[in-house]
């Protein structure tokens, strides 16, 4: 995996004098999850960038939550949006996540299960599986 | 407007007994009772409370920290204890508890509480002297998701066989649903979250039937060995409202073996009225 120096802008605001400093480091940061498109995932102390998934995917999270919880067509469901605040219980997340295996072909274990707890973590779980998948496959 | 006066004290569970407390959010209307129960919660659960989606899922929020609340400062637990007083947390693994003023002359006595709910019934189980966990389901929940498949995915095969067993489509959803509750039970009452105690890594196994079915015991069966799961609880499964499954999972002090829970029912509104229910033993409906 090829370490990737980036030069990392940190903006500070200095309290006594009002002003916006820049300060730059270089640092070496190592992509995690292999480079796809040429795009690496970064993740640094000072700000943090995750890899999104893709627009695809989060929709068709949303449809199946949307379905599973019953709502309204017009219920807005976005990434963020948290199962709970939609009304799901435990039984309806445990539906929604075998949904997302049948939807996706994935496998996921209940350590992680848990930790599904909005429409994004859902959607980067499904695409970290994926991408295990195709890499193993 | 109603005023909170002194709620009526209650005597604390022996560590024989359960209480399990339920509302049924249709039957609390008044506006400025609810108003009231606002009042009640810390700056946090109004948070909370207001980030549910829509009016329903709010007023099932809020009604579920009214119930804990009222219900937990009325054990006369402490003089200075207030529904508004009370302090929760969530434990390591996400479980809800209490913390208790600590002082020189007062030492708060070992009750645990646990709360489940549907957005038609909020249930809140006390215990003193054991850790408790409840899951309640409404009896018509319909699965989207086909019932064996789900159970062969997250059941044990044992569970998955005796739910097989059932040829009549509904008999087999209720049956489902009070496995779920029990499975549910269990783990909340162990209080280390999902991943503690994986559902397929146990069997919760039915007694063989004898003359008196309520004292059929129902076991944990661990399916790894060795295992982290302790298998010392005892059950009890009550219907709550006519509409409900509730199931309620508490220590098993080394009670004589096979001896039923003892648990007391109460439906209550939450500064306002309660009374005591028959515990209902759910039966083939």
């Amino acid at each position: 995996m090829a370490a990737v120096p980036v030069t990392c802008v940190r903006l500070t605001i200095s309290m006594n004098t009002n002003q916006i400093v820049g300060k730059s480091s270089l640092m070496k940061i190592v992509p995690m999850g292999r480079v796809k498109s040429g795009f690496p995932c970064l993740r640094t102390s000072h700000f943090r960038i995750s890899c999104a998934a893709k627009p695809e995917t989060v929709n068709k999270v949303c449809e199946i939550v949307k379905t599973q919880l019953a709502l309204s067509a017009d219920t807005v469901v976005t990434h963020d949006s948290k199962f709970s605040t939609l009304g799901a219980d435990s039984l309806d997340t445990v539906e929604i996540v075998m949904t997302l295996e049948e939807e996706f072909g994935i496998s996921v274990e209940e350590e992680n299960s848990q930790n599904i707890t909005t429409v994004q973590e859902a959607a980067d779980l499904i695409e970290s599986l994926v991408e295990k998948k195709n890499t193993n496959a | 407007m109603f005023c909170t006066s002194a709620l009526s004290p209650l005597q604390l569970p022996s560590r024989m007994e359960t209480h399990l407390w339920y509302v049924l959010p249709n039957e609390v209307k008044s506006q400025s009772l609810l108003s009231q129960y606002v009042d009640l919660l810390s700056p946090l659960e109004k948070d909370h409370v207001f980030s549910m989606r829509g009016e329903e899922l709010q007023k099932s929020a809020l009604l579920a920290r009214a119930l804990v609340r009222t219900t937990i400062a009325r054990y006369q637990i402490h003089s200075r204890v207030s529904p508004r007083s009370l302090v929760f947390r969530k434990n390591a693994h996400g479980k809800p508890e209490v913390i208790w003023e600590q002082s020189d002359d007062w030492h708060p006595p070992p009750l645990h509480f646990n709360l489940s709910h549907t957005s038609s019934l909020i249930a809140c189980g006390v215990t003193v002297g054991s850790p408790i966990g409840i899951d309640v389901e409404e009896k018509q929940r319909t699965m989207k998701s086909n019932i064996l498949s789900f159970a062969k995915r997250y059941f044990s095969c044992e569970e998955v066989e005796v739910l097989s067993a059932i040829s009549d489509p509904e008999v087999q959803r209720h049956e489902f649903i009070k496995l779920w509750t029990l499975k549910e039970a269990y783990v909340k009452a162990l209080g280390t979250g999902f991943s503690g105690a994986p559902f397929n890594t146990f069997t919760i196994r039915f007694g063989v039937a004898n003359p008196n079915p309520e004292d059929s015991a129902i076991v944990i069966v661990p399916l790894e060995k060795p295992t982290n799961l302790t298998t010392n609880w005892q059950f009890a499964q009550v219907q709550l409202a006519g509409s409900h499954y509730a199931a309620i999972c508490r220590q098993n002090d080394g009670l004589p073996g096979g001896a039923s829970m003892k648990v007391i029912v109460r439906k209550t509104i939450p500064l306002v009225e309660e009374h005591c229910v028959p515990s209902i033993v759910p039966v083939d409906d």
